[in-house]
């Protein structure tokens, strides 16, 4: 018997906002989808492209990226280049056919843990709908088996 | 006199006269429509220069040779305005000096070569030409054929193109905007990007190459003609450069003050997609 589809989703958030926020979900005792693992990093400027790759890489369904809204940003302008960075990744990956609902992007401050419980609950729903991201892992499987010989 | 007899005795004047120490240029190819790259450094060199309809490689790529400019003396170098461009990415990305750059400019028209005013690169404007550059016909049109697709159509497309990608890095060889003393797929520690080359692989080295060229790219379609399998880069680049211009309004290479688009921000940027 299959058991049912769980999905794996991976969060890249930048530690004074986001994480924050996600702290206080857990303080405040919100209870949200279980299927998030978190990586906390200082800056959404330091997320690099490549990390929402190898998160694909490795198994993701959906890919979140989260950060300090405009002008809360730490280190000033961290969110602003990240943002950049993000609409033309956005668009490269909508380009060579990753579904946009895989990579998610959104602001969370440290005081917003109500909206990163519901955003977490939200995107496990539609990743549940969505289905496992075999497209792309089906890939992954390949070099496994060739790796084998 | 022909542009290849005027350009051959300009060359040779700025060697003899000692104003720069090499001039990149075009020469003879194994096949009557085929040029190589030649690089000259005496006079008689010089005149073994062709400048003809065939010259169409971005010489450019040349200038970031490691090494190449470290001694503070001039290169002259044989471009198109697509050169031109990259030249002008270069600068703005503090990869060349400008003074060191010197630049014997041509057009092709038609199977027709025409000389470009102008030696140095502020004396180019091609600001205007850029905005008003558009691809080939076939590339527009198969890139909005990719954009009606549905996102696993599309995926298929990639896949099958990049299945065929065989990791040689000819398009990161010839293109002058990789420039990296160590390119991310050589990095091992942490390897972000497999190196063997299976569909994943390929996949996403295409996809980091197409990122890193994002609103840098000068069009000049070397890594398509370099491609052994044929994988057309040129749509990606073409849709990066597409997007940047979109968003913020942006196109590389219109002058070297620019500042690179993705290290530089507006506060109103666009942002419709985030949560």
């Amino acid at each position: 018997m299959s058991e049912p589809f769980e999905p794996k989703i991976v969060a890249f958030v930048c530690t004074y906002c986001t994480y924050a926020g996600a702290d206080l979900a857990g303080t405040s005792r919100l209870k949200y989808a279980p299927n998030v693992r978190i990586v906390r990093l200082p800056c959404t400027g330091r997320i690099s492209p490549m990390f929402i790759l190898k998160a694909l890489q490795k198994g993701a369904d959906t890919v979140l990226v989260s950060g300090c809204h405009p002008g809360d940003c730490h280190f000033t302008a961290g969110n602003y280049h990240a943002r950049r960075r993000w609409t033309v990744f956005r668009a490269l990956l909508a380009f060579t056919g990753i579904p946009e609902e895989r990579i998610r992007f959104s602001w969370v401050s440290a005081a917003e843990g109500a909206k990163f419980a519901e955003m977490i609950n939200d995107i496990t729903d539609e990743t549940r709908k969505l289905g496992p991201f075999t497209q792309y892992q089906e890939l992954q499987k390949v070099i496994e088996t060739q790796s084998s010989y | 006199m022909g542009i290849q007899e005027q350009y051959r005795s300009e060359a040779a004047a700025l060697l003899s006269s000692g104003e720069v120490k090499l001039i990149i240029g075009f020469g003879a190819g194994s096949t009557a429509d085929r040029r190589r790259p030649l690089f000259a450094r005496t006079p008689d060199e010089a005149q073994k220069f062709v400048l003809d309809a065939a010259c169409i490689a971005n010489l450019s790529t040349y200038l970031v040779t490691e090494g190449l400019l470290s001694d503070g003396k001039k290169v002259a170098v044989f471009l198109k305005p697509d050169g031109i461009r990259s030249v002008n990415i270069l600068i703005s990305e503090a990869q060349l000096k400008p003074e060191q750059v010197v630049i014997l400019g041509y057009a092709i028209d038609n199977a027709e070569v025409t000389p470009l005013e102008g030696r140095k690169i502020s004396d180019f404007s091609i600001s205007e030409q850029i905005r008003s550059l558009t691809p080939p016909p076939h590339i527009l049109q198969e890139a909005e054929r990719i954009e009606e697709m549905s996102a696993t159509e599309r995926f298929e497309f990639w896949k099958e193109h990049f299945a065929k990608c065989i990791k040689c890095y000819a398009c990161r060889q010839v293109c002058p905007m990789c420039y990296c003393r160590r390119c991310i797929v050589d990095v091992n520690q942490p390897q972000w990007i497999s190196t063997s080359s299976h569909t994943l692989g390929n996949f996403e080295w295409n996809l980091v190459r197409a990122f890193h060229l994002a609103g840098r790219c000068a069009a000049c379609g070397a890594c398509d003609r370099a491609c052994p399998v044929n994988i057309p880069l040129r749509l990606v680049n073409y849709r990066m450069g597409k997007e940047v211009s979109d968003a913020f309004d942006y196109c590389a290479g219109e002058n070297s003050n620019q500042k690179p688009v993705l290290a530089s921000f507006k506060q109103d940027d666009p942002e419709t997609f985030i949560l």
